[in-house]
């Protein structure tokens, strides 16, 4: 092996490893301060850029365990998304008070003050979005894939529409503004995030993304993760052989729509405003895209696909006006020929590319075989 | 609900008649995926650009190459309508025969799990759809620019077809256009079914649909029959994109995306797989939303289809006349 030092039974040397990655990506915003960078990398690690690129981690993290740990192909991810964020609009009541405003009966000075609820409507969102994702799943996680597909494409068409025409609880196309920003008010700590505080987002991401990655890491290792991908390969033997078919999908559905719904409140707290349109089926694709690219099942791949989709359009603007088309020939060119992905996960190889299983088994070749030449 | 009864009742055969006329269009392109099911055994998710292709090359025929300015009758009305048919028709199948050839062709050879099949689906009806809104003669690809074809904006398409009543049902007046629509659908149905049903061709569609393996030991050359159906479900969609073109006179890069899932809704309501299931579920769903749009507001038009996808794939996933190979 020639990765020496990274050396599986001594778990402190990936420790380090993790570590190191994560010192980089906390320090990223400052990298065009200290070092003089070519004007496509300022623009990528500018703090909005980043920021930006930090929520689609965490929404490719959420639908990685959705279509790449369970193989359910959920085409309605941006419901969730926005879900959380109407729910961080509504119930800070900034919708209330959008609807004042525009009415003229307040002005923006009277705007109350909501920071101290942000991080209750955190927990609000998240069983919200758990509950939706219970919800649609239980009918629909017993139909076949492909059904699956364009029944989360509905309902996260109904979704847009449903938002779109509530004009009373949602505000309807005009959308809702001045959606407060979180703060940190306990003893000597005062955090505060803003308007122009793009960077402070990017560590309250960063902080999300971490926790997002540790927690998915350990159910993939679990019980639940092994039951995710029997279920994947073959849905009837895994049922047979008394994996509870249904539930592990319906966990899976939950965990991908809280992640979509924590990253959906942040999103509206740092955007400030939403309106129906964000939540169209086109960013459900770009999400799919990430995880497809980066590579299916594979957290490392999620990452990486997350980061090239959204800073690739950042880096360069031309490239912004084809990133549809180009992320759309990719998806065909992925599954033609790298089906796992720019970062596989080992397991998932094994079963895109037809499962060799020989060459995947080279140590128990080695060590239990007869000793050759 | 009473008003909503009441509206319903009071615009019943103007409803019925745009139902059907809506209907028709969906039943030709549900065609299109159902086909594709029985051979395959998988959504064409990329259908809805074949249709959409379509409607472009009608902008083309009705607004450019014949320069339609008033609505045309009779000989001219007929010589138009064919001469467009049949490029909209070829253009549509030979974009199913390439989607087949690049995004389910390789997956197909390496025996790929369903899941790559659908994902490189989306990924084709994604390119397709934009490459269509970067044909603007303003963008390039490799160094090359694009021609100017479409473009982001969406087209408006010229009457060819007369909206002057041609004659009244029972209060609801029909005219040339619905008759038109609805007429020639049920000729390409029947024509469609017949082929199916009648000829060598039909025979080894039907195998193939029932178990590709035996159908191959029996002689049948699946690569080609299955080629075969992606161009047939293609025409029809052709066909249902002029007819749209005529119906809605628009034509945009993104027009695809609605027809496609209702259409989809339309295959799986009549079952899957199976030829009327799709033409009976494409008349119904078409109804369905005519009649549900009199009864609430038309913004809620496009949520009735989904409701009506959910609910039957909860109730009867195997649609009203059953799930089956293309028969």
């Amino acid at each position: 092996m020639a990765r020496s030092w990274l050396d599986e039974r001594q778990p402190w040397s990936y420790g380090i490893l993790y570590l190191g990655v994560l010192a980089v990506a906390v320090l990223l915003p400052y990298l065009s301060r200290w070092v003089e960078l070519p004007s496509f990398l300022e623009q990528a690690t500018s703090a909005s850029a980043l920021a930006k690129t930090a929520l689609f981690v965490l929404f490719a993290l959420g639908l990685n365990v959705v279509v790449g740990f369970a193989g359910l192909l959920d085409l309605g991810y941006v419901a969730f998304w926005a879900i959380g964020a109407y729910l961080g609009a509504i119930l800070t009541g900034a919708a209330d008070y959008t609807q004042s405003l525009r009415a003229g009966d307040v002005t923006v000075a009277d705007k109350p003050i909501w920071e101290p609820w942000m991080w209750g409507i955190l927990l609000v969102a998240i069983a919200v979005a758990v509950l939706a994702g219970i919800l649609l799943g239980l009918p629909v996680l017993r139909l076949r894939g492909d059904y699956l597909a364009i029944v989360t494409l509905g309902f996260g068409e109904i979704i847009r529409i449903t938002a779109n025409n509530l004009d009373s609880i949602t505000l309807g196309p005009q959308g809702i503004t001045s959606i407060p920003h979180p703060a940190i008010r306990a003893g000597p700590v005062d955090l505060e995030w803003g308007v122009l505080t793009d960077i402070k987002y990017y560590w309250l991401l960063l902080l999300f993304v971490v926790l997002w990655v540790i927690a998915i890491s350990k159910l993939d290792r679990s019980r639940i993760g092994r039951a995710w991908v029997a279920i994947r390969e073959d849905e009837v033997a895994a049922g047979s052989m008394g994996v509870p078919v249904v539930r592990m999908k319906l966990a899976a559905f939950a965990i991908g729509a809280c992640t979509a719904g924590v990253g959906g409140v942040v999103y509206a707290e740092q955007v400030n405003f939403i309106n129906p349109p964000t939540f169209n089926v086109l960013q459900s694709i770009l999400i799919l895209c990430m995880v497809v690219i980066g590579g299916m099942g594979s957290i490392p791949g999620a990452i990486v696909g997350a980061v090239l989709v959204t800073l690739l359009p950042e880096m360069f603007r031309e490239f912004n006006e084809y990133r549809y088309f180009v992320f759309g020939v990719a998806l065909v060119v992925v599954m033609a020929l790298r089906p796992q992905g720019l970062w596989p996960s080992r397991r998932r190889t094994l079963e895109l590319r037809g499962g060799m299983v020989e060459d995947h088994l080279p140590d128990v070749a080695t060590a239990g075989g007869p000793e050759t030449g | 609900m009473g008003e909503c009864v009441s509206s319903v009742a009071d615009q019943f055969w103007a409803q019925t008649r745009n139902g059907l006329t809506l209907g028709a269009i969906y039943a030709m392109i549900a065609l299109g995926y159902t086909m594709v099911y029985g051979v395959l055994q998988l959504i064409n998710f990329a259908h809805s650009e074949v249709f959409m292709v379509s409607t472009v090359v009608s902008f083309y025929a009705f607004g450019r190459w014949f320069d339609v300015t008033e609505p045309l009758t009779g000989v001219a009305l007929a010589g138009v309508l064919i001469a467009a048919l049949i490029p909209a028709m070829l253009a549509s199948g030979t974009t199913a025969v390439l989607i087949e050839r690049t995004a389910y062709r390789p997956l197909r050879r390496r025996g790929a799990p369903r899941l790559s099949f659908l994902i490189s689906a989306i990924g084709a009806s994604l390119a397709i759809s934009y490459l269509f809104n970067l044909m603007d003669g303003q963008h390039y690809l490799l160094f090359i620019r694009l021609p100017a074809i479409l473009g982001a904006a969406p087209r408006s398409i010229p009457d060819v077809v007369s909206s002057e009543p041609l004659f009244t049902l029972f209060g609801a007046s029909w005219t040339a256009r619905h008759v038109l629509i609805v007429a020639s659908t049920a000729v390409m149905l029947i024509v469609l079914d017949r082929i199916v049903r009648l000829t060598k061709l039909g025979r080894g569609i039907r195998a193939v649909a029932q178990d590709p393996e035996t159908a191959s030991l029996m002689g049948v050359d699946i690569d080609r029959v299955i080629v075969i159906t992606f161009f047939i479900g293609g025409v029809m969609a052709g066909a249902a994109g002029l007819l749209y073109a005529l119906r809605f006179n628009v034509t945009a890069w993104n027009i695809g995306f609605l027809p496609g899932i209702k259409a989809f809704t339309a295959a799986v309501l009549g079952g899957i797989g199976n030829l009327r299931g799709a033409m009976l579920g494409g008349l119904l769903l078409g109804l369905v939303e005519a009649h549900g749009t009199a009864c609430t507001a038309p913004h809620w038009a496009n949520v009735i289809a989904f409701l009506v996808l959910v609910g039957v794939l909860l109730i009867r996933p195997t649609g009203l006349l059953g799930e089956r190979g293309v028969a």
